[in-house]
């Protein structure tokens, strides 16, 4: 019961953020953002041509019916139509946001689980030569560019140049076989980058926690070491990790990941959100605004259920 | 750990030998499907072919769709041919009149759109809805211009409210398969822009059944049709409907000198299409492009990314690939229809019109001290390994009205007479007006102002007064030009159809922002010389004419121009094309055929 106010309580504080999102985030767009107008007009223009695509496109409407629109749009899940492909969003959304989580899923997890592992590793053997050969491999990974990665892995193990064993570009998911297939480049260049972050964050979370006082006690108690690291060390790590995985979740549903659809071919919901960013496509940004805004609401809701699960002491009220 | 990674690559390995990387050619093998994997850098933004205003989308719109006319396959120069049409149009005396007749029996695709899901017959009707779309503020059309002002009624019926129950005097069909265009004055390109995605022709209860989205559902009734869309690819299947008509490759205009060499002689007297699968992968990142090109079993075409030129080629002039290349593929190069330019805006006091005779001169000279400062060749050097074609004017090296006579001296640089010009200007460090050069936002174009600020001050522009505004996209900084906002305009133009009049309405006055004209040229002189010759069918005196205005460019001095891009095409040697992504491009897709053991044996005999 208690929970269950605690959502609803939530929910319903929710609201002011996700109009205090959706209204600036809609006056950038609006003022700011790229015009579709200029994307829509012919080589050869007039200024009556001008005038008839922004009636067409509803931008000499004023702001606030404007706004309006987008909140009933928002209430109602229907966002229209892009602007670019003529595409219902929610179609467009819904076909594309399944690729990119089943593209991202993999690394995320893979990252997250590998890093903590690692972290672990490290700091047990703090200030030792493991230590430092882990803490150097994650500083590697965080000082090369993505984009590095991606072509690097992509030439070492997809193309003729070097092992050849994936392919190149291209998304299939009808068998497992060929799900693998496809995801295996792009999870592993995702997961070299992320370990990187991810270890030093978690390192830095763990070597903090071995230094409490529960921890000497523990150890002075005689606890084995792996007892010690899971229950006395990594229970105690819970909240700033579920605080970092599950603040990270919005962003892989919402952005995938562009770099890694763009050059391994894969029709996730990157590619569309940065297009439509880059071409000023409303309908498609509204969407895909909104639905960050409640996923990020989503997501504070369930972090802290979650904390609560991982530590008693805390409160949902 | 390791040994769970292990697993997983052994796992995907094994996934990918089996099925997963060869899913396209294992499809070929066992089903005997052709499947030809295309690549372009960019994806189409829409399929709609009222708005297919790129190369990229009439890459599908005219594989999907059908046009009136289309150009020759392997022709060059481009040569017209009909295409939807039976013949070439009877056009009357006065050229005003165009009748054209259509093919019978071209069906559309089957679509949901038509009762019981059944393609129809395509009409004339529909050719004359598809252009009335155009003038449609609805349906957002892109091609309008082509048209504006052109066609007798077809302006006042979208004055009246573009209602399509309304007949257009001058745009008529006068029975299912004849269409009578009647123009209010001659327009000699008329033809080639009904080869364009713009003029495609769509069935009407597709367009009104899918309402928006139409823009990614074709309906047509072109060779292929569209199976699958994504922003990654667009996967087509053959139109089993599509008309049969033999093709006769010597009136396509095939070379056996220039064109054996491609094996195209084996699609003589079969009818098109001769694939079942054509997919374009969109592959805007060059490394990517090249990966997949280069793997053997992925896209089978590519234009040959920059970075790549020194890797693949022996030599520059004349193209010649390295053998382990010229073993493994086919390709020629080819100078763009178009060129890159950067003009003056004269709309802006700091170098264009001024009312004061004696500062409008001074202005000149600013230009033409400006222009002999340019390095041509350097630029080509950098940035397009010194393949790019230079030349004076607008007129670009594809068109056949090009002057290849027409003195240099506008595009070779020469320090001592850019300081000339500013000392006779009354120009120094002091007075030189704050030059402001825009740009999208990117390395590339930094790259290019940094060059240029370079080439300046070494005539005496202070480095301070140069600077770089950059737009965040593309749209911003087409606004920018569309609404005079920019003192120097840099841009590209691609041809729309092979005559030089694309380019010189570039600067015909009455096109000023937001039309075409960024420099905002105002010249009587030019604009009375280009209605003239805008309806006058190629000739010697076309010619002139078009070249006399080609100098009235270069003496006002009011661009730096021009450059026309080598393009170096790429293919896999099991592929039989001859691929081409200028003007309409796409095309020739139509066209393309795959060895298979049976035509390698017809080739041998």
């Amino acid at each position: 019961m208690e929970t269950l106010q605690y959502i609803i309580r939530k929910l319903i504080t929710g609201i002011p953020l996700l109009l205090g999102v959706t209204f600036i985030s809609f006056m950038l767009m609006v003022y700011f953002g790229p015009d579709k107008t200029y994307e829509l007009l012919g080589k050869n223009a007039t200024q009556e041509q001008i005038d008839e695509i922004r009636h067409q496109l509803g931008y000499d409407q004023p702001f606030f019916i404007r706004y309006a629109d987008y909140l009933k749009e928002l209430v109602t899940l229907d966002f229209g139509h892009s602007d670019s492909t003529g595409e219902p969003v929610s179609g467009l959304l819904g076909r594309t946001m399944p690729i990119s989580l089943a593209l991202i899923i993999p690394g995320f997890v893979l990252g997250n689980l590998i890093a903590i592992i690692l972290a672990l590793t490290a700091a047990y053997h703090r200030g030792s030569w493991v230590d430092r050969l882990i803490m150097g491999f994650s500083v590697v990974g965080m000082s090369i560019s993505f984009l590095i990665v991606i072509i690097a892995f992509q030439i070492l193990l997809s193309s003729s140049y070097g092992l050849n064993l994936f392919p190149v570009r291209g998304w299939n998911m009808s068998t497992f076989g060929n799900y693998l297939s496809y995801v295996t480049v792009p999870t592993l260049a995702t997961v070299f980058v992320s370990l990187g972050y991810n270890t030093r964050f978690y390192r830095a979370v763990i070597v903090e926690e071995m230094t409490r006082d529960h921890v000497r006690t523990a150890r002075a108690f005689g606890v084995p070491p792996a007892r010690l690291f899971y229950k006395n060390i990594l229970k105690n790590c819970m909240i700033p990790i579920i605080t970092r995985v599950i603040f990270s979740i919005p962003l892989v549903v919402i952005s995938g990941s562009l770099l890694i659809e763009s050059y391994f071919g894969i029709p996730g919901v990157g590619k569309v959100t940065f297009d439509a960013i880059t071409t000023g496509d409303q309908p498609v940004l509204k969407a895909v605004v909104g639905m960050t805004a409640v996923l990020f609401v989503m997501a504070q809701l369930v972090t802290d259920i979650l904390y609560r699960a991982v530590d008693p002491r805390v409160t949902l009220k | 750990m390791r040994s769970i990674l292990v697993v997983i690559m052994a796992v995907a390995i094994g996934a990918c030998g089996g099925e997963g990387q060869q899913a396209t050619q294992a499809a070929a093998s066992t089903t005997g499907l052709k499947v030809y994997r295309h690549a372009m850098d960019q994806a189409p933004s829409t399929l709609d072919p009222v708005q297919a205003s790129n190369v990229y989308a009439n890459h599908v719109v005219v594989n999907a769709y059908d046009t009136l006319f289309s150009y020759k396959y392997l022709a060059r120069p481009y040569a017209l041919k009909p295409n939807l049409a039976v013949e070439m149009p009877e056009i009357s005396d006065d050229e005003l009149t165009y009748t054209i007749r259509i093919k019978q029996g071209v069906r559309f695709i089957d679509d949901p759109a038509f009762p019981d899901g059944k393609g129809r017959e395509l009409i004339a009707e529909d050719f004359i809805y598809s252009i009335k779309r155009q003038f449609d503020p609805s349906q957002l059309p892109v091609g309008t211009w082509f048209w504006i002002e052109r066609i007798v009624g077809l302006d006042a019926w979208k004055e009246a409210g573009s209602d399509y129950s309304i007949e257009v005097e001058g745009f008529r069909a006068l029975d299912d398969y004849t269409i009578r265009i009647q123009l209010k004055r001659p327009y000699p390109q008329l033809l080639d822009t009904l080869t364009t995605g713009y003029s495609a022709i769509v069935p009407r209860e597709a367009v009104e059944y899918y309402g928006k989205e139409f823009a990614s559902h074709p309906v047509g009734s072109g060779p292929f049709k569209v199976i699958e869309y994504d922003t990654a690819k667009i996967l087509f299947e053959r139109n089993e409907h599509y008309r049969q008509e033999p093709v006769d490759i010597w009136y396509e205009g095939y070379d056996p000198e220039t064109q054996a060499y491609t094996g195209v002689e084996v699609i003589h007297g079969r009818s098109p299409p001769f694939i079942d699968r054509l997919e374009i992968d969109f592959i805007g990142e060059d490394a990517a492009r090249w990966s997949s090109f280069t793997k053997g079993n992925e896209v089978q075409y590519t234009v040959l990314p920059n970075e790549q030129v020194d890797q693949v080629l022996a030599s520059k002039n004349p193209v010649t690939f390295k053998p382990e290349y010229a073993e493994k593929y086919h390709g020629y190069d080819v100078v763009e229809f178009g060129f890159v330019f950067n003009a003056f805006n004269m709309d802006h006091a700091e170098f264009g019109y001024r009312e004061d005779p004696v500062e409008n001169h001074r202005n000149k000279l600013l230009r033409c001290a400006l222009i002999k400062a340019w390095d041509w060749p350097a630029r080509s050097e950098s940035f397009y390994f010194g393949l790019a074609k230079i030349y004076p004017g607008i007129i670009p090296p594809a068109v056949p009205e090009f002057d290849p006579d027409m003195s240099r001296d506008s595009v070779t640089r020469d320090v001592v007479e850019a300081r000339r010009l500013l000392k006779e200007g009354g120009w120094t460090a002091e007075n030189l007006p704050v030059f402001i050069f825009g740009g999208a936002a990117g390395i590339k174009n930094r790259l290019f102002f940094e060059q240029a600020r370079s080439w300046f001050k070494e005539v005496g522009y202070p480095m301070e007064k140069m600077k770089l505004k950059q737009f965040a996209t593309f749209g911003d900084l087409s606004k920018a030009w569309r609404n005079s906002e920019l003192m120097y305009v840099s841009k590209g133009w691609g041809l729309d159809y092979p005559d030089a009049e694309n380019t010189l309405q570039l600067f015909y006055g009455p096109n000023k922002t937001p039309g075409s004209n960024d420099a905002n040229y105002l010249n009587p002189e030019y604009d009375a010389l280009y209605e003239k010759s805008s309806v006058m069918r190629s000739s010697p005196e076309r010619t002139r004419i078009y070249r006399e205005m080609n100098q009235m460019i270069v003496d006002d001095c009011v661009a730096h121009t021009g450059l026309s891009r080598t393009r170096i095409f790429m293919w896999h040697k099991d592929v039989i094309a001859l691929p081409d992504r200028q003007i309409v491009g796409g095309f020739f897709l139509k066209y393309v055929d795959l060895k298979t053991e049976d035509t390698i044996v017809e080739q041998i005999n």
